[in-house]
């Protein structure tokens, strides 16, 4: 081409030959090819890099057009990664494209492989693979941009492990949960009704059964034991109506049973119903529809219809016959992906029909399927604009990590709704010294899988190499593998108590008597290798300690005083409405903490937890404010 | 079923429409209202320089399903405009960048419909403007003839329509929005929290007598019961009480202090509880609830505001007069009617949802016969009454911005004085040097620094001087005049999304001007 001006002019123009020659040799990972995703991808590309790499297991929705702009209508049900990747080659042919319809969390997907990257751009829409991608970054050492937008509103963070916080560094809000009893016999809110119709009636008709769904919470099971058994039972016939599925009778046969049989059964537990309204089946409750009816419009066309003899035949005709087939397959997808984003047209009528016929025999306000969508569905607003706003903000943040300044990235929210800080940006915030994920000591571990023990781990590699005490705990993931007080698996082999390459380990230290503390968490990251001659498990990063206890043992200690530990007893701030839920407070003051910013120049030192330098330690932690906020 | 309802065919149940599952996410923020006028927009853009940033607002404005775009822009494609513009491929090169840029625009959408002009001899900006009033509004970027400048102003005054200019240069941009005349906004989207009206001091007659018939015999209400009283009604029976004691309601913050203690003191302590949730729910709503009902400055300055005979003429003003009325007459605005969450029994909360609810009809229904006997009521939809009424506590009037020269010398004085004290308050350097320096590049893209403070000191002579200013206008002078599309797209994503709010009339748009740094990745708005 004989144009004098290159396609790169105003690229090394404002970027300067240096951070420009930097731009075209870097190789990018971005997990998510969604809303964020397409905005970031066309940013990289016309910025330049090098070589990036787009992971997304998802494919294209027609609820994602509106701001997903690299797909078309012709692109729906095909692979998001795939899809991007093709549209954004044609506008800069330069640069490497590489994609992968894939979940992040494969195994294909290691620690080793994370290495090979320059930095990792996180463009996501959930919780879990986040949280995936963060442990994986702190494990390989290799800076994360994290971001998000919810509607108007925005988040960019820049992760590096020791030096910002990562994302687990401030404990997140999980999704809601209900007890059980609440969804099934006592609910008193919309909510309630809503969740009772979609993770109980959808599921017990339809689909996998209601212990498999996240929003029930079995935590308080035990002090219900009589009433839970009644309601298995109540689920069990509920099952059996399900075989009489395509039959004349089936639709009266649940109606019956959901509205009349089970309602009757429940108010007729006198006990449950004297400091509440008590339930009223369906056919008493005619004179309260009838009210209602002229409030909620979605009721109405409900209501209508059910004076008619073929309501309820008609509500469920129309999920059974037409529709079965299409819900029969949604039933593989669940099993499979990430709880669904949103319903399916034919289940958002079966969900809001079921919870507002619940909701009446409740006497609860009823919603309208917009409304209900939206509660039963998770779902966020999300709008181009903000995509590209966060995304631009992303690439900024690249820059700076590309020269290495780490020390002056930000963190940036957007708060459309305050004129004077439209995008605010604070300085990073260190990690936090409790944090789980990043203020732990990682290694790698070299593991041959056909003979090493968990006694081999416990008794010759985490005593005698690495010099822990009696007092510790194994776990693998939420399973617990050893303890003090649980040693029947030390003569089993890794391999059969489910390690694999890449499995990670957790070793808690709670040796509380030592003078200075228990050890911080160890994370260990399992690298299968077949070396006969050698010890069966070797560290890949940790030089052994010369041998048993030793005073430079390579896990640092966290002071005691530094643990919220039970022993503090005595101070619960919230009167004795019982289970103080230390969780939610943490959560709180935590939340606070990050409101008021980290405007106080002492919190600047950065520092990490692999030197062992105990008092340094607490020294951050006095600055932190979260617990200090606690007190009061 | 004890009921038998004559009408045996039951409505059919609709699906969503394809449009509507397509823009589903867009719709829980703006409502099918704001898609509707969205839909009925016509965009222009002018379009130059590198012409990255406009092309990435419109973008922005394709996704969500504008109804029309116009690019004009005279450029024509080089090997340059393709590093910086993602709506080119190596198949325009040569060709017309506004043509190119539609066509692939459109791509994004096929709802909304793109037109070009390629603008040169024959095709003058003047003429582009002199046709019709079709355009909605008009978003230009920089740089512009003055001239061409001079027409737009024009365009926007006659036809009031509204103008945001885009500049983006290097790490730098801004963008300003012009509202011609006033621009009054119903839908302003507060905070759920803060719109919460319970009536508490001014209970009416319905109010009152289901509070008194909850709590006559209060003291020998069972346990259930009394641990049930929703709060509002706690409340309402206390307030009796102070009265009855005290010959006024409690106002001053020791009184409400004073009020707080009783209603705490009112809980029984005598349950395994050791007091009672709706009663803590009570006492924590003192401060928020009980304060009489005062008019905020922005539904003020809507009362206050004369509007001229044009504008007197259209709906929001014929139901603005309607509230004001209703306002002087009652000393309140329509209730809202919402009641917040709270712990009560099922039953009670009900009626006391449709005891609002009733209310906040009636007040409607008052609203609108106003607005009826109006000369130019007859045709206003009930529904905007109803929504107006609603949010009336929030309405806002946003005045247009018309030039003055002396405003910004001013304005750069204070923001000077601020600066110096900076490092003292810790409040970050202004940004107004940026938009100075932009914006002494508006008619021509490259310039020396020094050029660039020679036009800066005519509103502030101390800028050749000042440090920051000359650091700025140096890297202003590197760019030169180049854009950066990372930079670009972000300033467009910030761009649409004011005129989404300007559109729709939701939200409240910036007033007037916001100020983009990337290098600090900060933004600043100053009414300029």
């Amino acid at each position: 081409m004989a144009t004098a001006m290159k396609r790169d002019q105003f690229n090394t123009q404002s970027l300067g030959v240096p951070l420009n020659t930097m731009v075209k040799e870097a190789r990018i990972l971005m997990v998510g090819a969604g809303g964020i995703g397409c905005e970031l991808l066309k940013n990289l590309v016309l910025a330049g890099f090098g070589e990036i790499h787009i992971v997304d297991l998802d494919t294209i929705d027609l609820s994602n057009l509106n701001r997903q702009f690299l797909f078309r209508h012709e692109h729906i049900k095909k692979s998001k990664a795939l899809v991007a990747k093709d549209a954004a080659h044609k506008f800069n042919p330069n640069v490497k494209l590489e994609a992968y319809m894939a979940n992040i969390k494969d195994s294909q997907f290691n620690v080793d492989w994370f290495k090979g990257f320059t930095m990792i751009f996180n463009a996501l829409d959930n919780l879990d693979a986040r949280r995936h991608v963060n442990k994986m970054c702190i494990a390989a050492g290799i800076p994360l941009i994290e971001s998000g937008t919810t509607g108007f509103n925005g988040q960019v963070q820049v992760i590096k492990k020791g030096v910002s916080a990562c994302y687990d560094c401030t404990p997140k809000e999980t999704p809601k949960s209900f007890p059980v009893c609440t969804i099934r016999s006592t609910p008193s809110q919309p909510i309630h009704c809503i969740v009772w119709g979609k993770s109980y009636l959808l599921s017990e008709i339809f689909g996998a059964s209601e212990d498999d769904s996240p929003e029930m919470d079995h935590s308080e099971d035990s002090e219900n034991a009589e009433e839970i058994e009644k309601l298995r039972q109540e689920a069990q016939a509920l099952k059996k109506i399900r075989e009489a599925m395509g039959t004349e009778s089936f639709a009266q046969l649940l109606f019956d049973k959901v509205y009349k049989d089970d309602v009757i059964r429940l108010r007729s537990m006198e006990e449950m119903w004297k400091t509440r309204r008590p339930p009223e089946s369906l056919d008493e409750n005619a004179e309260e529809i009838e009210k209602l009816r002229q409030e909620a419009q979605a009721l109405k066309k409900i209501r209508e219809a059910m004076g008619t003899e073929s309501f309820a035949q008609l509500l469920f005709d129309k999920v059974y016959k037409d529709d079965v087939i299409r819900l029969r397959s949604m039933e593989e997808m669940w099993k499979t992906r990430r709880p669904p984003e949103s319903l399916e047209y034919a289940t958002v009528i079966f969900v809001t029909a079921g919870a507002n016929l619940r909701s009446i025999v409740f006497g609860i306000e009823t919603k309208s399927r917009f409304d209900i969508k939206q509660m039963a569905g998770n779902i966020i607003p999300a709008i181009a604009t903000t995509n590209a706003i966060v995304a631009g903000l992303c690439v900024l943040q690249s820059f700076k990590v590309l020269r290495g300044e780490f020390s002056s990235t930000k963190e940036t929210f957007l708060t459309p709704f305050a004129q004077e800080r439209l995008l605010a940006s604070d300085k990073s915030r260190p990690p936090n010294p409790d944090c789980p994920v990043c203020s732990v000591a990682q290694t790698r571990v070299l593991v041959d899988m056909s003979r090493a023990t968990l006694g081999d781990l416990v008794e010759d590699f985490l005593k005698m190499e690495l010099g822990y005490g009696e007092e510790i705990v194994v776990n693998h993931g939420n399973n617990l593998l050893y303890d003090v007080d649980e040693t029947e698996n030390l003569g089993k082999k890794l391999s059969e108590l489910g390690i694999k390459g890449d499995s990670f380990l957790t070793i808690v230290d709670e040796d509380e008597e030592h003078e200075n503390g228990p050890r911080v968490n160890l994370i260990l990251n399992v690298q299968e290798s077949a070396s006969p001659e050698e010890k069966p498990i070797k560290s890949l990063d940790i030089a052994p300690a010369t041998n048993g206890e030793v005073p430079g043992s390579p896990i640092p200690r966290r002071k005691k005083e530094v643990k919220e530990g039970p022993q503090s007893n005595g101070h619960s701030t919230n009167g004795p409405s019982a289970p103080v839920n230390g969780g939610s407070a943490t959560k709180r003051t935590a939340t606070e903490a990050f409101e008021n910013g980290d405007e106080t120049p002492s919190a600047k030192k950065a520092k990490t937890l692999s030197n062992g330098a105990d008092n340094e330690v607490i020294e951050i932690i006095d600055n932190d404010g979260s617990i200090l906020i606690e007190d009061d | 079923m004890t009921e038998v309802i004559t009408d045996p065919t039951p409505p059919i149940l609709h699906g969503p429409s394809d449009k509507e599952k397509k823009y589903d996410r867009q719709l829980r923020l703006w409502a099918a209202s704001g898609q509707q006028a969205l839909e009925d927009a016509h965009i222009l853009l002018l379009n130059s320089g590198s012409g990255a940033v406009g092309v990435e607002t419109l973008k922005n404005l394709v996704l969500p399903g504008i109804g029309q775009f116009t690019i004009a822009d005279a450029g024509v494609v080089t090997e340059a405009d393709l590093g910086v513009n993602f709506f080119l491929d190596e198949d325009s090169l040569g060709n017309s960048r506004a043509e190119c840029c539609v066509k692939l625009l459109q791509e994004l959408n096929p709802d909304v419909k793109g037109h070009w002009l390629p603008l040169q001899e024959t095709l003058t900006v003047q003429k582009v403007l002199k046709n019709d009033a079709k355009y909605t509004l008009i978003i230009y970027t920089y740089p512009i003839e003055e001239t061409d400048l001079d027409f737009v102003q024009e365009y926007s005054i006659k036809h009031k329509v509204p103008v945001i200019s885009v500049h983006s240069s290097g790490f730098y941009s801004y963008f300003r929005t012009y509202l011609p005349g006033n621009f009054p906004i119903v839908d302003t989207h507060p905070d759920s929290t803060a719109t919460t009206d319970l009536r508490l001091l001014t209970p009416w007659e319905e109010l009152s007598k289901f509070s008194s018939e909850l709590t006559g015999d209060i003291d020998n209400l069972s346990a259930h019961e009394h641990g049930h009283l929703p709060y509002l009604v706690i409340l309402l029976h206390f307030l009796e009480k102070w009265k009855a004691e005290h010959r006024s309601l409690p106002s001053t913050y020791k009184e409400k202090t004073a009020f707080r203690s009783l209603v705490t003191a009112g809980a029984r302590t005598d349950n395994p509880e050791g007091g009672e949730e709706n009663f803590d729910e009570a006492a924590a709503a003192v401060l928020k609830t009980i304060s009489a009902p005062t008019l905020s400055s922005s539904v003020k300055a809507v009362f206050d505001y004369e509007p001229n005979e044009l504008e007197a003429k259209s709906n929001f003003w014929i139901i603005a007069s309607a509230v004001k009325q209703f306002y002087e007459k009652h000393k309140q605005l329509p209730l809202p009617g919402s009641v917040p969450d709270m712990k009560a029994q099922s039953t009670v909360y009900v009626r006391l949802q449709n005891i609002y609810k009733k209310k906040a009809r009636q007040d409607v229904a008052e609203v609108l016969s106003t607005v009826r006997a109006h000369p130019g009521g007859k045709d206003v939809d009930e529904t905007e009454v109803e929504s107006f009424c609603k949010n009336a506590a929030f309405i806002k009037l946003i005045h247009g911005s018309e030039a003055n020269p002396e405003s910004i010398k001013t304005l750069t004085k204070s923001e000077a004085e601020n600066d110096a004290n900076a490092e003292m308050t810790m409040m970050p350097l202004s940004l107004l040097p940026i938009y100075l320096s932009l914006h002494a590049t508006s008619h021509m893209s490259t310039a020396s620094s020094s050029d660039i403070l020679a036009t800066i000191d005519q509103v502030y002579p101390d800028a050749s001087t000042t440090p920051r200013y000359v650091e700025i206008s140096q890297e202003v002078a590197r760019a030169k005049g180049g854009e950066l599309h990372n930079i670009s797209a972000l300033t467009g994503g910030m761009v649409a999304q004011e005129v989404i709010k300007i559109i729709t009339k939701q939200y409240i748009p910036i007033d007037n001007t916001c100020i983009f740094d990337g290098i600090t990745s900060r933004t600043q708005v100053l009414r300029i």
